[in-house]
């Protein structure tokens, strides 16, 4: 077991040394000079006084080889350089931006898991009835929901016409609230980006579930288990939902990757001041070291997400744990 | 349904006292005018068409039945296990005095794995991956008894335990799949027995499993019966287990009961034409060989409309027009059978209703043997991935050094447990899978797999006629689809030799538009043969082409492919776990373990004198359908499991689980595949070589008598 989770981990390390060796790469084949990338604005208006000095302020001079070390001693201390529009430490922003996006897309994840497994259940539970038609149906509705249609449409709702919630940022600015009164602020800002993005996620977790049920449902273990007459909620319960729940958890992993992606749409309409809406504005203002650096948390994060995965998926099926020698 | 329906469990009770005054107390399951049918979108499938039977307490009866008889749905009922809709059940189900068809679900489930165990046809789906063996049979107890979890767990044990666990403690934590199949299904049967059931209903439970664990099995669960009194229903198709175990019999087709009786009267004076004709088209061991198997004609009905007249009247050869009169019951024949034939005295003379086939044999065929392909050393490993960078070198080794010559005209056939590496063997000859070591050539020159290259000349048949054809193409695609991937002839010829084929495999050269599962197993499994000789091949590989199909329909199959091979000079290679089916149509036997041939002969000497202890232990294994004398028959079965195949034992590999093993010698030092007597081979350190070979344990029986001592037998035994 040990053994094979540090195999796991090496080929872990692996996709992340390819994506941070993609991320040096990539700025490097853009089209136009490298000095671009860093200075930001068109080279023809620097002095050649100006281009030497951020030539050797960045390296470039150097061979590409030691820029890729530099590049790597970098990442690994943290120091990620500095945003060219408002010329503090990206990492700095990073650490300013991750938690409310981790909050968004963690919360969905979590909101989505719940009813799209409970609903899934219920569905396969009573597959072929009214309820599982109706509920199929609307969840493939939700499916093709455009986001940003989705999140303009609560806010119209809950923020404009209603005036229930808030339509945009994370805390109410200049409140300086303190406590409980911080932590129930930060909750109504959060709740309609957290909706919009489980909404979303859904219909996901309930199609995966709802397959997956129907599939073990189907599996001649259960008629054994009817047969040694346990109860429907018994079978239900001890010998169908943990077999079901194993492709779930990769989905659910997947679907987190794909939260932090989305999160660039739904953090736009709510103006919420995550990692999303920091690529959005670095997008629009070219600022490619915010960029890159962004580029490369979601990277560590689908990582993650996906590891996590790997790790409890033998813990619901035996038959993928490696066996000791 | 009975008018006293809605009855509480205790009222049931209270009026068991009264029925059981009424009805005979012998009988267990009384099972009147059951009828099961599935109601679809397009059709009504009849699947149990009024029976009715009776169990009587402690006895072991048999139903048996092809697919879609019925003999699973009407067992299934009795449990309350099938899901309505869409089953619509009507008639009465007795059991032990309740009516269980009027119960309510709460009071099923406590008669469930209470009153009633259960064991089912595939062990490897049939348990729980996720939860531990133990625990899973901890469950069955925990359902039904007010006892506490470590009694229940103390319960398991000792259920285990009881049937044949090695090291129950120990293995009570393992999950199913690091049980091996025989294991499972002891573990099943453990759990059907959890709270001492009244009747064990078993649902073709050795169907999936190994002869040799078969025997296992069916060893077990009769001595488990003898201790215990329990009734045991045991559904299956093959005669030859029934004849092993069962008491009485009951014979069922399209839903309705053929004939039922005693075993003993089922096999030796049956008065139905379909049980006489199932007997006789089964290949059997115990006597001699004939040259075509007598072959029920077409296939089983698949009843839409409610039966009228007797089902098996348009394959059967007192069919006319009398028996499409009215569905015939069952008479007593005074011969000891209850029988459903209005023309069960014209069966006084068993058998002979069927039509003699010509006996024939045209054994001088005009050509010379021709040397086809020569097989050398050959290996095939499967790596097991460990994944990550300390990859230990390990791999299964289901083909580990075998040579083998095929010959035009001639069947090879090849035998062996499943991981014995026989798939393995045909999948490498067709150039499935890529040789680890060694070499295939196909007249000297290796085996080449790019498309119009040696690959035509080889072809395969496999054996699940079900999922080895694609559902969307038709049978014109299906079939004409290797001459197209080799480039042979063009789509005119194609339409020309299709038809022929067809015609070869007993098809109507109409069916070309028509899609898979429009055909019945059995035809499905003709156009897999016309598929496999479209590309005009040389050698065709059969990899349990029959395995699958119903019994009245195997000799149909084996039938066909015989004469195919007269007409064509064609090599076959049969592949096949079943010893009966593989001696009906080899020429040469190969007997395979463990990624090895152990031995090799001609039929006829591999059947009269095997010599190596694990074909020996094969051959006993096998179940003969005759239930007299099966006590002196039944050996005791090859103990244990076959080794894990990346880790064979050391010396000879089959020194493990063999009776005679000589320590010291058969686990120490390899033994040589040799030439014991003029074309028999075998790897046995204790076979004597000479014109007639012997094992040596068969010598010291005879040196016993002449009370000669010998040196190295103490130890054996």
């Amino acid at each position: 077991m040990r053994r094979a989770g540090l195999n796991r981990l090496g080929q872990y390390l692996i996709v992340f040394v390819v994506a941070v060796t993609l991320n040096f790469i990539l700025p490097r084949l853009m089209p136009g000079n490298p000095l671009a990338l860093i200075a930001g604005v068109d080279v023809g208006l620097l002095t050649p006084d100006q281009r030497a000095e951020i030539i050797e302020a960045a390296g470039l001079n150097e061979p590409l080889i030691s820029q890729y070390f530099d590049y790597w001693k970098s990442i690994l201390t943290g120091d990620l350089g500095f945003s060219y529009r408002s010329g503090r430490p990206i990492s700095e922003l990073i650490a300013e931006r991750l938690p409310w996006t981790l909050l968004l897309a963690g919360g969905a994840l979590v909101i989505s898991a719940f009813f799209g497994i409970i609903l899934g259940a219920i569905s396969a539970w009573r597959r072929g009835k009214k309820l599982d038609l109706g509920l199929l149906s609307s969840m493939i509705a939700l499916e093709s929901l455009p986001s940003f249609w989705l999140g303009m449409l609560l806010i119209s709702l809950f923020s404009v016409s209603w005036g229930l919630l808030p339509s945009f940022g994370a805390v109410t600015p200049a409140s300086d609230l303190v406590g409980w009164d911080h932590v129930r602020d930060v909750i109504e800002h959060a709740i309609l980006p957290v909706a919009t993005l489980s909404v979303l996620s859904i219909p996901g977790v309930y199609l995966t579930m709802r397959y997956s049920m129907l599939e073990v449902l189907g599996e001649d273990f259960i008629r054994t288990a009817r047969a040694k007459g346990a109860s429907e909620t018994r079978v239900l319960f001890g010998h169908v939902a943990r077999n079901a729940m194993a492709p779930v958890v990769t989905f659910l992993a997947i679907r987190l990757a794909f939260a932090f992606g989305g999160a660039v749409i739904i953090e736009t309409v709510f103006s919420y001041p995550g990692l999303g809406r920091l690529v959005f504005e670095s997008v629009g203002g070219r600022d490619f070291p915010v960029m890159q650096a962004a580029f490369l948390v979601f990277t560590v994060a689908v990582l993650l997400a996906n590891l996590a995965a790997d790790f409890l998926y033998p813990l619901l099926d035996p038959r993928t744990r490696a066996r000791n020698e | 349904m009975t008018p006293a329906s809605s009855v509480g469990l205790t009222d049931a009770e209270s009026s068991v006292a009264d029925r059981r005054r009424v009805e005979s107390d012998e009988a267990l399951l009384q099972i009147e005018d059951l009828r099961v049918s599935f109601e679809g979108r397009d059709e009504t499938v009849h699947a149990v068409n009024g029976v009715s039977l009776a169990v009587k307490r402690g006895e072991v009866f048999a139903v048996v039945g092809e697919s879609g008889s019925g003999k699973s749905v009407s067992m299934l009922s009795v449990m309350g296990l099938l899901e309505s809709p869409p089953a619509r059940i009507s008639g009465s189900i007795v059991f032990n005095g309740i009516e269980l068809t009027t119960l309510s679900r709460r009071q099923m489930k406590s008669i469930r794995g209470s009153e009633i165990g259960m064991v089912f046809q595939d062990p490897m789906s049939s348990l729980n991956p996720v939860h531990p063996v133990g625990k899973q049979i901890a469950e069955s107890v925990l359902l039904h008894r007010d006892v506490s979890r470590k009694a229940a767990k103390a319960r398991a044990l000792d259920l285990l335990d009881r049937v044949g666990i090695p090291d129950a403690g120990k293995r009570a934590d393992d999950f199913p799949h690091e049980f091996s199949g025989g294991m499972r299904q002891r573990a099943m049967v453990a759990m059907a027995l959890a709270c001492d059931p009244k009747l064990l209903i078993a649902d073709e439970p050795t169907t999936a499993l190994d002869v040799t664990v078969q025997r296992q099995i069916v060893t077990l669960v009769n001595e488990l019966q003898a201790e215990s009194n329990m009734a045991v229903i045991w559904i299956t198709h093959d005669l030859g287990v029934v004849a092993e175990i069962a008491d009485r019999v009951a014979v069922m087709y399209a839903g309705r009961l053929m004939e039922t009786g005693t075993a003993d009267s089922i096999y030796s004076s049956t008065r139905h034409p379909y049980t006489s004709g199932l007997l006789r088209s089964i290949p059997r061991l115990d006597t001699p060989l004939v040259e075509r198997l007598p072959e029920i004609p077409g296939s089983p009905p698949h009843v839409t409309t409610l039966l009228a007249s007797c089902p098996f009247h348009q394959r059967c050869p007192l069919g006319e027009s009398g028996c499409t009169d009215s569905l015939p019951e069952l008479e007593d024949t005074g011969k000891g059978t209850m029988t459903a034939c209005i023309h069960h005295r014209a069966m006084d003379a068993p058998g002979s209703i069927w039509p003699i086939e010509e006996l024939s044999r045209s054994d001088d065929k005009s050509s010379e043997l021709r040397h086809l392909v020569a097989i050398e050393g050959l290996k095939v490993h499967f790596p097991i991935s460990r994944g990550g960078f300390r990859r230990k070198r390990l791999a299964v080794r289901a083909v580990d050094g075998i040579d083998l010559d095929i010959h035009s005209g001639k069947t090879v056939g090849i035998v062996g447990e499943s991981g014995s590496g026989k798939s393995t063997l045909g999948r490498t000859l067709v150039g499935l899978e890529t040789p680890t070591e060694g070499s295939i050539l196909i007249d000297g020159k290796p085996l080449d797999t790019s498309s119009g290259a040696h690959r035509r000349r080889v072809q395969m048949v496999f054996q699940d006629p079900y999922s080895s054809m694609n559902p969307g193409q038709k049978v014109f695609e299906i079939v004409s689809e290797p001459m197209r991937i080799h480039k042979i002839g063009t789509p005119d010829q194609h339409h020309q030799r299709v038809a022929e084929l067809l015609q070869m495999v007993g098809l109507r050269p109409d069916v070309i538009d028509r899609y898979p599962h429009e055909f019945s197993g059995g035809q499905r499994q003709r156009i897999a043969i016309a598929r496999a000789l479209a590309a005009d091949p040389e050698v065709v590989v059969c990899d349990e082409p029959v395995s699958a199909l119903d019994v009245s329909v195997q000799a149909q199959i084996i039938n066909l492919l015989r004469d195919i091979q007269k007409r064509t000079d064609l090599a076959l290679v049969f592949i096949a776990h079943d010893l009966s089916v593989v001696r009906q149509i080899s020429d040469e036997m190969n007997v395979m373990y463990l990624g090895q041939v152990v031995e090799r002969a001609s039929r006829d000497d591999i059947f009269d004198n095997p010599l190596h202890p694990y074909t020996r232990a094969l051959l006993a294994a096998v179940p003969v359908p005759d239930p007299h004398g099966k006590e002196a028959r039944l050996s005791p079965p090859l103990e244990g499991d076959l080794p894990n195949p990346a880790d064979p034992p050391t010396g000879c590999r089959f020194h493990t689980r063999c009776p005679v093993a000589v320590p010291g010698l058969c686990s120490e030092k390899v033994p040589e595949f040799r030439e014991v007597a003029p074309g028999r081979w075998a790897s046995c350190h204790l076979i004597e070589e000479g014109d007639k070979p012997i094992l040596k344990i068969q010598k010291r029986e005879t040196e016993e008598e002449n009370n000669e001592p010998t040196q190295d037998e103490e130890t054996n035994q």
